[in-house]
């Protein structure tokens, strides 16, 4: 039930080594198959063995005490991201499925990208934006997170300081509040859904260490489902990376002590709408809706509390990208959506009508394709949430005075972030974080099973015919004719609008670079019937 | 309508108090009857509606679930607007939840007073009552003088995991916010107009009519 949610990726091949059904393990061993597979030899790194065994987690811990908590015991299925329940469970309303087969060939190129990562960031950002665009791969998901958000430098520019953290007691006031929210996040995930389980002992860690990090700004409460979507993805070390990233570069001050800059963003989002939908911002306007009414949750918690999880997933790869503009567009598009049109006004005609709808989305807005869509058609840059702030922070003065808490400048991307602190070449190497040390007796069977799996991966690179495997869900930039020959786009994924607003990318430009990452041996009949575009153009379907 | 015969009441009430005493359990017991361990923590605010029969005339209770996090009490003006009422909720098993009652309570009355500058009718609950009474040990006596001291108009020892007690609390506070409505309707009476429908207009506004 674990492997369900690595099932899609490299990982599977890692299956036959994770004997112990547990999730960290499950997690570890895929990050090891996939060095290995990288490197082509074995890692000798044991720190996640370490990490495994320090906090005592047995299987009582994870599952078996499910029962006696929550009653889940009996029914519990899990769905592939791990939720076993809960609003936020996989339906196939909600998401999309990848072909496996586009999934490996995107999986080849998440894994150059990453043993590459500064040259890709600086010399091919705009490809790496598109990527992300996609979908980054599960199975490399996490990965590509850390190294996004630039956890993945600060980590190795602090060795040991996540240790040394986690080795204090904290101060007791953020412990007791930290440990009341300690069940409260994500209760129908799998991970956490146990009370002490190993999901939430990770959880108490990395939000501890943050207090300790920063003892100025201590916890605030919505810091803690971003630590938990982190740590669905990653270790404890690294998921406390990828929080103070967060924390710090992408949305600075919104977890400070007297919650300024989200405040700041709510008339922004508000002042932006009046762009992107005069209707809904006059209806906002009208009833005096405050922003803080019903963004501060979608905002503190980038959406992981209300998205289906697909789209949440999709929405963090964006926004790790490209930073809070992201954040921006899907409160527009959610915003525009239910409140858009005179129709749906007339229906909601009042305050608290207008927040019941809010807290309500209806589920085909949020559809994963659908709001990829829309995210990539709303017209707000960087430059236009950062002009926003100025003028916004300027009324703030006027009317309520300097701020207390004055945040460090918000940061609008990976590329940025990496720019400001430059990394070592040796601070993007990748540590592989477990050490397989697989029995020579009896498991030699499953060893060599697996390393025939991983090199029949890597032959399949070069001998193999590529096939093309055309992206039923083509983000907006995806060149028109050749999607047109898909066999059945699912229904409503049909609409393509045009070659999308995509204000900063220029994707447009970099579709004709031939890809360097996938050689293309042998085409494919459909390839070559496909003669409106060549070849290297459908590269950037996969 | 004309006559007052199905009168309808509408009332915007806070459920306040430290993070963790069971607000939104104590919510969902009373609007959903159920309760569950799994309740997510708020972040900023949440809403569910009420509707209750009260004397053949329908109130409906708009209830505002707030975080309890002490930094939330920054937007904390922006959610009291406009309240007619309050619950302030503490954990009886945990004394620091009590302590801060007092701290809520001001908060409230110092951003939130009603038309005739009186405060919100405010209800004090006692949650997770089930769970032993460590805050309460002293007695009753003694928290009814805490709640005359500090302007309380009853307390409840609740439970939202036993359903004890909330539907009592909630019709105290309903009581008393229909008691501070007249209150105010009668020192308003100068001010106030009765608006009447005439008869041959036929009940519709020449909006409603030009948008069909």
């Amino acid at each position: 039930m674990h492997r369900s949610r690595f099932d899609s990726g490299l990982s599977t091949s890692s299956l036959t080594l994770a004997v112990p059904a547990r999730r960290l393990f499950f997690f570890s061993s895929s990050y090891a198959t996939m060095d290995k597979m990288e490197n082509g030899l074995r890692s000798v790194d044991t720190g996640s063995i370490r990490t495994l065994s320090s906090s005592h987690i047995d299987d009582e811990s994870s599952l078996g005490s499910d029962s006696e908590i929550n009653g889940f015991a009996s029914e519990r299925q899990t769905d592939k991201y791990g939720f076993i329940g809960g609003a936020q469970k996989y339906s196939e309303d909600t998401a999309q499925d990848i072909p496996t087969a586009v999934l490996r060939q995107r999986e080849v190129k998440w894994l150059d990208m990453l043993s590459h990562w500064d040259k890709w960031m600086i010399k091919r950002f705009n490809k790496v934006r598109l990527r992300c665009q996609k979908g980054i791969p599960p199975a490399l998901r996490g990965r590509a997170w850390l190294y996004l958000s630039g956890g993945k430098v600060k980590r190795e520019q602090n060795q040991g300081k996540f240790q040394e953290l986690d080795s204090q007691p904290g101060d007791p006031k953020w412990v007791d509040v930290i440990e009341k929210d300690l069940h409260r996040q994500f209760p129908f995930h799998e991970m956490f859904v146990s009370r002490g389980g190993h999901g939430q002992q990770d959880l108490f860690r990395v939000l501890k260490a943050y207090t300790l990090y920063r003892p100025e700004e201590g916890y605030c409460q919505a810091q803690a489902p971003i630590a938990a979507v982190l740590l669905m993805h990653m270790p404890a070390e690294d998921a406390f990376w990828g929080l103070v990233q967060i924390c710090e570069k992408y949305l600075p001050g919104y977890y400070s002590p007297g919650l300024e800059a989200i405040q700041l963003d709510g008339e922004i989002l508000f002042a932006l709408l009046r762009r992107v939908s005069p209707l809904a911002f006059r209806h906002l306007e009208k009833h005096k809706i405050d922003p803080i009414l019903y963004m501060t949750e979608w905002f503190m918690c980038a959406f992981s509390r209300t998205l289906p999880w697909a789209s949440v997933l999709r929405v963090w790869d964006m926004f790790l990208c490209d930073g809070v503009k992201i954040i921006f567009r899907v409160g527009l598009v959610l915003l525009k959506c239910m409140l858009g049109t005179r129709e749906k006004l007339k229906a909601c005609q009042g305050q608290y009508e207008t927040m019941e709808l809010l807290r309500a989305i209806e589920p085909r807005y949020m559809q994963e394709g659908f709001l990829v869509r829309e995210i990539l058609e709303v017209p707000v840059t960087a430059r236009d949430v950062e002009r926003e702030h100025h003028i916004q922070l300027k009324r703030w003065k006027k009317n309520r005075g300097e701020l207390n808490f004055k945040p460090p400048p918000r940061m609008h991307g990976a590329r940025i972030i990496m720019l400001a602190e430059p990394p070592r070449r040796q601070d993007l190497q990748q540590n592989p974080t477990i050490v397989l040390e697989v029995p020579q007796t009896t498991p030699q069977l499953q060893k060599g099973k697996e390393e025939k799996k991983s090199k029949k991966k890597k032959s399949m690179k070069k001998s193999q015919p590529t096939e093309e495997i055309p992206n039923p869900y083509p983000l907006p930039s995806d060149p028109q004719s050749s999607s047109s020959e898909l066999p059945a786009p699912p229904p409503g994924n049909s609409v393509m609008p045009e070659a999308a607003a995509q204000t900063e990318t220029d994707s447009v430009g970099e579709q004709k670079t031939p890809p360097t990452d996938l050689p293309s041996a042998k085409e494919s009949t459909l390839q070559r019937s496909t003669q409106s575009l060549s070849s290297t153009e459908q590269d950037t379907y996969l | 309508m004309q006559n007052n015969h199905h009168k309808e009441h509408l009332y915007k009430i806070l459920v306040i108090g430290d993070l963790g005493v069971g607000k939104t359990s104590i919510i969902k017991r009373y609007v959903h009857h159920n309760f569950s361990p799994n309740y997510r923590a708020t972040i900023g605010v949440d809403f569910a509606l009420k509707v209750l029969n009260w004397d053949q005339e329908t109130v409906r209770l708009q209830l505002w679930d707030i975080a309890g996090q002490e930094r939330f009490g920054n937007m904390t003006r922006v959610y009291y607007r406009e309240a007619m009422g309050a619950f302030i909720v503490f954990d009886v098993t945990r004394p620091a939840s009590f302590e801060a009652v007092t701290k809520w309570k001001e908060d409230l009355d110092s951003k939130l007073t009603l038309a005739n500058g009186k405060h919100v009718a405010t209800v004090l609950l006692a949650n997770k009552c089930d769970q032993g009474r460590d805050v309460l040990t002293n007695n009753g006596i003694k928290m009814e003088q805490f709640c005359q001291e500090n302007g309380f108009v009853g307390w409840y020892e609740t439970s939202a995991k036993e359903n004890i007690n909330i539907d009592e609390a909630a019709n105290c506070l309903v009581k008393h916010i229909i008691a501070s409505e007249k209150d105010m309707l009668q020192s308003e009476v100068p001010d106030t107009i009765t608006p009447q429908l005439e008869k041959d207009k036929g009940g519709t506004c020449s909006s409603c009519f030009r948008s069909q």
